[in-house]
């Protein structure tokens, strides 16, 4: 964590409910991303996940706390903005994809970049780019219900990754996979992140998943718990992150 | 809770999905209510007293047009209603309820959907009445006198006509339930429409669709003998075939041409709007189809009422070229009747001219007709100048005849090149037919045909040589002042043969074509908003699927203008193109029709496609607001 800080969390706070039937979901969470970091945060059910990556994403508001993205506190501009933060700065993988049913994959990875206002050149060029990085290239005009579900999420990373956006938020990228169509996933977004042209935040439950990331945060109850670095081999880290599952009891994640 | 306790809740619940519905039908009620109201009022009483028939006809044919017309708009809505509810309540079925459960709660609820329709439709149909009617008068200007009402009868044929067919596609719809397989069911609650379209398909379905539009516009124009009756009915039928396989082929090929010029596609929002118009094609290629041909019977039903009413200001305008017209054997009547005439009205101007009657065996035309006459060239020519008419005609050679014809209401002779006419064995060719009131009312009566003075002196024995006097008076609401003064003259020459025609420009033996064209404007303001309210229907569902999409391309950043802006080119692509392909299917409708009344369209064709385009624009206007609320964009 060198680089230049492109997520900035501090003190972050999210309530849900009205006075007296208050639930803190995130209880003063403070956490740094750096440029080309591959982080990812695990925690069970109800942990704060999605919460705390809803807030990054901009589709959330924190209770308090403060988020800056490339330096731009995000709790604190307008809604155009935030759409415009989202547009040019965000990347997101969902879980279920979200790949638009009514347009070819070539489309759907395009689309970002050219409702950014790219030229059509740049976005073919890019989108065949990224497609041959993640094994695409022979399915480009085929609709997504013709794809199977590792092809339509490494498409779904490639639309992430079109626009060249400052972080990537992946929420349970493989939650939808089988375990070959995970590990090809996970294996090219390593691949991204090692050659430098992307950050990514992923959340997940699956440790296997989570060690492919650099750093792994666990949270439970609304609070980082504690935090793993990934030394130079992933299994190795596998193991880690195993362990310290197994030492903060079963029921953590 | 019982079926019908659901039934109730389920339609308070999804009451503003089924908005579009009720409001469809309500309109297709209103629009019956009308009719029936017409038809129950005095106006159809007065002028049936006159024009019996031809009233008698028309009505027959408008209620049966309109009752086609309500058939399929009560299938196209309780087919689409069908298609989601089937979606929806497809979900019962895990909860353990049979399909016959299934269907029985379908049926309460879109006999609820009809009951409020028929409730809506006739409540509006009562309050708009008098508008209606208004309206319809002041466009007709009918010279009749009637009193507004409010009668039960067309409330009660309107809600039995509507009953009755409504019941036919519940039932219908009950029985597609209950055959559905369980399968059927739960698949359709998944249900997802695949993109994908099969380009050769679409290639030859093209093909097929622009070559039998284009033989339809053909065979819509074409000239012709009687055979036109039966070229109109082919170009309707190749028409309507034509358009369908134009949206269900060539358009969606021509879209996804565009989608595969990626350079042209990846600009701006052009990515969501083209792939989102390829594939709701896909799916309403057949709604774009009807309400193109119903917008394209709107535009005629509107071109044929103006041709109508223009035909009938010339008709009457023909007709009152002069009041009073003698035809009699000796020549010098002029100098007794003038002055009868002159006791009560002043002459604007008269004229007199020899008529060459011949025996109607002698001649031959194409269709027979009631009697002929041959004029001189320079005799009319005369005619012409004292009664202030134009006179452009060039002298006939020997052997060639100029038809002065009467104002035909419409003719389904379209190819009126190489007539001629046999005069006692010898072939005369028609060089020209006109339809200048040379002789006004005379023409009506009978053939005439123009000679010049050399031919017509050679033909002078082969008929009996009649003198014409043709008067105009000043006031012509006043011709029954001179009628007493003119019945005594006939008496006291009741020796010889005279024979008198005068002309009240009140009469009202033509008011009908007026009445057709009410019914005209009445079925054009019908369609037009049949189309638009079908068009309108189809996009308020279809919106409702946008939600999830819309939801992930606000998450991916999208801003919530460029989904509304994709939006609106999407909904410019729904109402442009139906309207587009009407534009020029009509033109030729109306140049077929053109050619069949003898008179130039182009006028009323650009005013009633203007009608259409603001209408349209109406209810985009209408589905701009609508359609991004329903996709939840606020």
């Amino acid at each position: 964590m060198n680089g230049k800080k492109v997520v900035e969390i501090k003190n972050l706070v999210k309530n849900y409910g009205v006075n007296g039937f208050c639930t803190t979901v995130l209880k003063g969470i403070s956490l740094e991303i750096c440029k080309n970091d591959f982080v990812a945060i695990m925690g069970p059910s109800g942990s704060g996940k999605t919460t705390l990556l809803n807030i990054l994403s901009t589709i959330d508001q924190p209770t308090q706390g403060a988020v800056f993205l490339d330096g731009v506190d995000i709790t604190k501009i307008s809604n155009k903005e935030l759409s415009k933060m989202r547009r040019d700065k965000i990347g997101f993988i969902f879980q279920d994809y979200n790949l638009l049913d009514t347009m070819t994959l070539q489309d759907n990875i395009a689309l970002p970049l050219s409702l950014n206002g790219a030229s059509g050149e740049e976005c073919i060029r890019k989108t065949q780019e990224l497609c041959q990085m993640f094994g695409l290239s022979g399915h480009l005009r085929k609709y997504p219900y013709q794809l199977s579900g590792g092809q339509k999420q490494r498409g779904a990373a490639c639309r992430a990754l079109i626009a060249n956006p400052e972080i990537i938020f992946a929420d349970e990228p493989t939650g939808a996979l089988d375990s070959r169509s995970s590990k090809e996933l996970l294996e090219s977004l390593k691949m991204v992140n090692d050659s430098g042209r992307a950050t990514i935040l992923m959340v997940t439950h699956d440790a296997f998943s989570a060690s492919y990331a650099k750093d792994v945060y666990i949270l439970s109850d609304g609070q980082m718990q504690c935090r793993l670095s990934k030394g130079s081999d992933r299994r190795e880290f596998y193991d880690k992150i195993i362990h310290m599952q197994a030492a903060m009891g079963g029921d953590c994640l | 809770m019982s079926m019908m306790n659901l039934a109730w809740r389920n339609f308070k619940s999804s009451f503003k999905n089924y908005l579009a519905v009720i409001l469809s039908l309500s309109f297709t009620i209103l629009v019956i209510f009308n009719f029936q109201n017409l038809l129950d009022s005095d106006m159809f009483a007065l002028l049936g007293k006159q024009n019996g028939e031809r009233i008698d006809m028309l009505v027959q044919t408008v209620s049966f047009v309109l009752g086609c017309f309500m058939f399929f708009f009560l299938w196209y809505a309780t087919n689409v209603f069908l298609t989601t509810r089937k979606k929806e309540i497809g979900i019962y079925v895990f909860m353990g309820l049979t399909n016959q459960k299934i269907a029985w709660l379908y049926t309460i609820e879109v006999t609820m959907i009809g009951l409020s329709s028929l409730v809506l439709g006739i409540v509006f149909g009562i309050l708009t009445a008098q508008l209606f009617q208004m309206i319809l008068l002041a466009i007709s200007d009918l010279s009749v006198s009637f009193s507004f009402h409010f009668a039960l009868r067309p409330v009660y044929r309107t809600a039995g006509g509507y009953l009755v067919m409504y019941l036919v596609f519940v039932c219908k719809g009950y029985v597609n339930l209950v055959r559905s397989s369980v399968l059927d069911m739960i698949s359709a609650i998944r249900q997802k429409e695949y993109v994908k379209q099969n380009v050769w398909l679409l290639f030859v379905k093209s093909v097929a669709g622009v070559s039998i539009l284009f033989f339809g516009y053909y065979m819509a124009v074409k000239e012709g003998g009687q055979e036109v009756m039966g070229n109109v009915l082919a170009a309707v039928a190749l028409v309507v075939i034509g358009v369908y396989l134009l949206f269900g082929g060539f358009l969606p090929m021509c879209f996804l041409g565009l989608a595969k010029k990626k350079t042209f596609l990846y600009r701006k929002q052009r990515t969501l709007w083209i792939n989102q118009v390829i594939f709701r094609m896909k799916r309403n290629y057949r709604t774009y189809a009807m309400t193109c041909i119903l917008m394209l019977c709107s535009v005629t039903a509107l071109a044929t009422g103006f041709a109508m009413r223009s035909r009938y200001d010339a008709i009457v305008h023909f007709r009152n070229t002069y009041t009073y017209q003698f035809l009699c054997g000796q020549k010098g009547l002029d100098a007794k009747v003038r002055p009868l005439i002159e006791q009560d009205n002043q002459i604007a101007y008269s004229a007199q001219i020899p008529i060459l009657l011949l025996d109607a065996d002698l001649v031959k035309t194409r269709f027979a007709e009631n009697g002929y006459a041959l004029l001189s060239y320079s005799k009319l020519r005369d005619l012409a100048k004292a009664s202030g008419l134009e006179f452009t005609l060039t002298e006939p050679n020997d052997r060639e005849v100029v038809k002065v014809s009467k104002l035909h209401m419409l003719s389904l002779l379209t190819d009126r090149s190489h007539e001629t006419v046999t005069i006692n064995g010898t072939v005369y060719d028609q060089v020209v037919e006109t339809t200048v009131p040379y002789l006004g009312y005379f023409q009506e009566l009978m053939s005439f045909y123009l000679v010049n003075d050399d031919e017509y002196q050679r033909l002078l024995p082969l008929g009996e040589e009649q003198w014409s006097y043709h008067y105009q008076i000043r006031d012509i609401n006043n011709f029954a002042a001179s009628k007493e003064a003119l019945d005594t003259l006939q008496d006291d020459m009741a020796g010889e043969k005279i024979a008198r025609v005068t002309i009240d420009p009140n009469s009202s033996d033509i008011e009908w074509i007026k009445m057709m064209y009410t019914i005209c404007i009445f079925l054009f303001m019908v369609f037009v908003l049949a189309s638009g309210s079908i068009l309108f229907m189809k996009l308020y569902h279809d919106a409702f699927e946008e939600q999830e999409r819309c939801q992930t391309l606000i998450k991916l950043g999208v801003a919530k203008r460029t989904l509304k802006k994709s939006f609106s080119h999407e909904l410019q692509i729904a109402y442009g193109l139906p309207f587009a392909v009407m534009a020029v299917s009509a033109y030729f409708s109306v140049h077929a029709l053109e050619k069949m009344m003898y008179t130039n369209l182009i006028l009323i064709y650009l005013r009633s496609v203007g009608v259409v385009f603001l209408l349209l624009c109406f209810f985009y206007v209408l589905s701009t607001r609508i359609y991004a609320r329903n996709a939840g964009i606020k």
